[in-house]
């Protein structure tokens, strides 16, 4: 009788601890073997994910499809749901809370696609983004927090990614911002280091606060590349994912054992993708688009946890896009926008197809889509045709053999 | 009489015919089939020889620089004749190196069908001596030719410090695939590894077939790994041919004098910040093989490397670079992974620089080292040395 009554009273001891620390809705779990793992709902979620932001033909990055009255989502949505999407990255949520609301209730209800939220933390600002300023961090706290209050309920939210590329302006060559001590330091080098660090503590504080008001969300850090992660790792503790922007091609080459080194956190890939026009040729070749994105996605799935092979930490990824936007080449020519440009206006080497073209200039803005437009409409907006990228994916996700090492074997996949 | 004649004519007319059927060649036919699996291809074996298969017809860089003696009676390593390469390091054509590619036809550089496939074949074998020993050849290449029909692989070694002596080279082809190629032998060197020129000697060069050969393991190159030791260093493992951006504004001389760190000579750049090509910034990169911008599986591996260590100095101090750079090549064969410093202030006086490559992954690279920098941050030009760069 004294041992039954031991018993009952370490499992009220147990109850009482577990349900006393209820795990955060959706959370990252660190397993034994120190890889990370994205829960849901307490199982295992795996990032299959896009970029969206379906600005139809004819129209530019200003326009608002939030509010367009045919609903583009509703047919994104489907696609997406056929295709095995199960996540949309949205830079920055729409003035409207009650259109993005819906936008993101839709995705969830309809499809059972959740949302990254994502905000640029100000990196668009005119003049600059004055991160080493009091009153302008103030402002751009206020906002996320605003956001993280306004959407922390919805039940399609995912996770929160503060900032893009915004790293790249610590060397001031884009979007360029200083302070007074930073100017009247002399070496370039530690001037970098100045930005980087007042950059990365601000976003330690706008996790922080985030977690206070939702704790059921993790919060990742948009980074382009790898660059300033090792400072990041002094200053950003309180960063639960990186969500890092790569386009290296075939390969995201040695990314993932390198975060592990320089600042242990979990990763997306919240953009990577290949165009699909071959600006050497000049046609359209989905089978190019369709060998780098499956060999991407091949890569995040080698890394995913619980392949011995590979580091463990990736989360899974959000391609970029879609898609296609047709505004891309000239933001500034309405005319442009409703043409399908070909010309290309940045050079990388490592979508080697296509390089040989005029001045080395292969990247084309405008044929990123998994999913091309049509100037025809269907349901009011531009019909969507599928690239061979869209099969090629689906068919991997279904099926993802991977050839890491030379072995080939099956990726954790439970969702 | 007339029946003899007849007879007599008959027979001087069908022994080369007969002769030709016999010989063991691969293909006679560009890109035919293999049909028998013969056990060489000769390349090279005497003068007139009829089973020299390729002709020495593409000379490269500092063409002028190069005389030929393709019939060399002096010391052949066999048969009657070798061919004797005499290369002045005379810069004719001011490009610094100079080579020759076996090629068929003549001068075919990919715009004419004219390859053999060797398949079957595992190794290239050749002869090759210095008059006096110790010149420098800065490779010996099998395939690479490019073009509308290009070869379908590039293979080489080097570099080859030379003995006055004959002495046998093997390049591996296991596992290489030998369908087509045009350019059946190749060597480059340089006017910075040779200041003084060099003659050399060649002789039987041929590709085997030995099934027992296996392809070529990935070797861990040891530390230190030079990039840059000295002018003539048989350890600059790397060709400093990326120019990019503004390439018309840099002058390089790899073998200056102007107070060098260590050794004989340095490196000096004059970077005159002009937009020759509008683009506002200039580099280079240091690559293998030259101008491999990853588009030639070639990457050295590395992994023993913990860091990358460079001496710099400015001609005047404070001029600034923005990024020194190993590895970081993409294409379809990609630097396994890059690190960097950077922007650097230069002193006047030489100082040690180091890129760490802890937690790097060093284990395929082709891009061994690189320096950007641009007008805005010196609107006069700079003008700077480096010396000593190495993986160590």
């Amino acid at each position: 009788m004294k041992k039954f009554y031991f018993g009952l009273i370490i499992f009220f001891v147990f109850l009482t601890i577990t349900g006393a620390a209820p795990k955060p809705k959706v959370h990252i779990k660190k397993l034994k073997n120190g890889h990370y793992q994205l829960m849901v709902e307490n199982k295992p979620y795996i990032v299959k994910g896009v970029c969206y932001n379906p600005i139809p033909i004819g129209s530019n990055h200003e326009y608002d499809w939030w509010s367009d009255q045919n609903k583009p989502w509703i047919a994104d949505g489907k696609l997406m749901q056929e295709m095995g999407v199960n996540t949309i990255r949205l830079y920055q949520c729409h003035e409207n809370t009650e259109e993005v609301k819906q936008v993101i209730r839709d995705f969830y209800e309809l499809y059972g696609i959740r949302s990254i939220l994502g905000h640029w933390v100000g990196f668009w600002e005119y003049p600059c983004p004055f991160y080493g300023d009091k009153d302008f961090q103030g402002k751009i706290k206020k906002e996320i927090l605003e956001m993280v209050n306004l959407y922390k309920d919805e039940p399609g939210v995912l996770f929160w990614t503060l900032g893009n590329e915004n790293n790249y302006s610590f060397s001031g060559r884009v979007n360029a911002w200083s302070t007074d001590e930073i100017d009247k330091d002399p070496d370039p080098q530690k001037r970098i280091f100045m930005r980087a660090k007042i950059y990365y503590s601000f976003i330690n504080d706008l996790a922080k606060e985030i977690k206070k008001i939702d704790p059921n969300h993790p919060v990742a850090l948009g980074n382009g590349e790898l660059v300033g992660l090792d400072i990041a790792n002094q200053f950003s503790p309180d960063i639960d994912i990186v969500a890092s922007i790569i386009y290296r091609g075939k390969t995201f080459g040695n990314i993932f054992k390198s975060i592990k080194a320089t600042f242990d956190k979990p990763v997306v890939l919240s953009e990577f993708g290949a165009d699909s026009y071959d600006a050497y040729k000049n046609l359209e070749d989905q089978n190019m688009q369709a060998f780098f994105l499956e060999s991407q996605w091949r890569q995040i799935y080698e890394n995913l946890a619980n392949n011995p092979e590979g580091a463990g930490n990736c989360l899974g990824g959000t391609l970029f896009e879609w898609t296609d936007e047709w505004w891309k080449h000239n933001e500034y020519d309405p005319q442009g926008w409703k043409v399908h440009d070909i010309e290309s206006n940045w050079s990388n080497g490592s979508y080697y197809f296509d390089i040989k073209a005029k001045g080395n200039k292969n990247m084309n803005e405008e044929w990123f889509g998994i999913v091309a437009l049509s100037e025809e409409l269907e349901n009011g907006i531009n019909k969507r045709i599928p690239r061979k990228s869209f099969y090629v994916i689906r068919e991997f996700w279904k099926n993802p053999q991977l050839k890491a090492q030379g072995t080939r074997h099956k990726a954790q996949d439970k969702k | 009489m007339k029946k003899l004649l007849v007879v007599l004519a008959v027979l001087i007319m069908t022994l080369p015919i007969y002769a030709l059927a016999q010989e063991p060649v691969a293909t006679e036919e560009p890109t035919a089939e293999v049909t028998e699996k013969p056990k060489e291809f000769v390349v090279y074996a005497d003068k007139n020889a009829r089973v020299n298969h390729y002709i020495p017809s593409g000379w490269m860089g500092d063409y002028g620089d190069i005389k030929l003696n393709d019939q060399d009676m002096q010391s052949p390593h066999s048969g009657t004749t070798c061919m004797q390469f005499s290369y002045s390091a005379k810069k004719s054509q001011t490009q610094g190196w100079a080579g020759v590619f076996w090629q068929n036809p003549p001068n075919n550089w990919g715009s004419k069908k004219g390859g053999f496939d060797l398949t079957g074949m595992t190794k290239l074998t050749f002869w090759v001596r210095g008059a006096k020993g110790g010149e420098i050849i800065q490779k010996f290449k099998v395939g690479g030719i490019t073009g509308t029909y290009p070869d379908t692989a590039e293979v080489e070694t080097g570099p080859v410090e030379l003995t006055d002596t004959w002495k046998q080279y093997t390049i591996n082809l296991s596992g290489k695939d030998l369908s087509y190629i045009s350019g059946g032998f190749c060597w480059v060197t340089t006017a910075d590894l040779n200041p003084d020129g060099a003659i050399f000697y060649l002789d039987n060069i041929k590709f085997e077939a030995d099934p027992s050969l296996k392809p070529e393991a990935k070797k861990t190159e040891s530390m230190p790994f030079y990039v840059y030791a000295d002018r003539s260093s048989i350890n600059n493992h790397f060709i400093p041919s990326g120019w990019m951006g503004d390439y018309g504004d840099i002058k390089y001389d790899g073998a200056s004098k102007e107070d060098p760190y260590l050794g004989d000579s340095c490196i000096k750049i004059v970077y005159n910040g002009q937009a020759a090509q509008g683009a506002r910034w200039a580099g280079i990169f240091w690559q293998n093989p030259a101008n491999n911008w990853g588009t030639v599986d070639a990457g050295f591996d590395l992994s023993k490397a913990t860091k990358l260590t460079f001496w710099a100095r400015g001609a005047k101090g404070g001029e600034r670079i923005e990024e020194f750079k190993a590895g970081g090549i993409m294409g379809e064969y990609s630097d396994s992974d890059s690190a960097s410093i950077g922007p650097v202030i230069l002193n006047q006086e030489w100082t040690q620089y180091t890129v760490d490559l802890k937690g790097k992954d060093l284990s395929y690279i082709i891009g061994g080292f690189c320096w950007a920098t641009n007008i805005d941050v010196n609107p006069e030009g700079a003008t700077f040395y480096l010396d000593e760069i190495k993986y160590e």
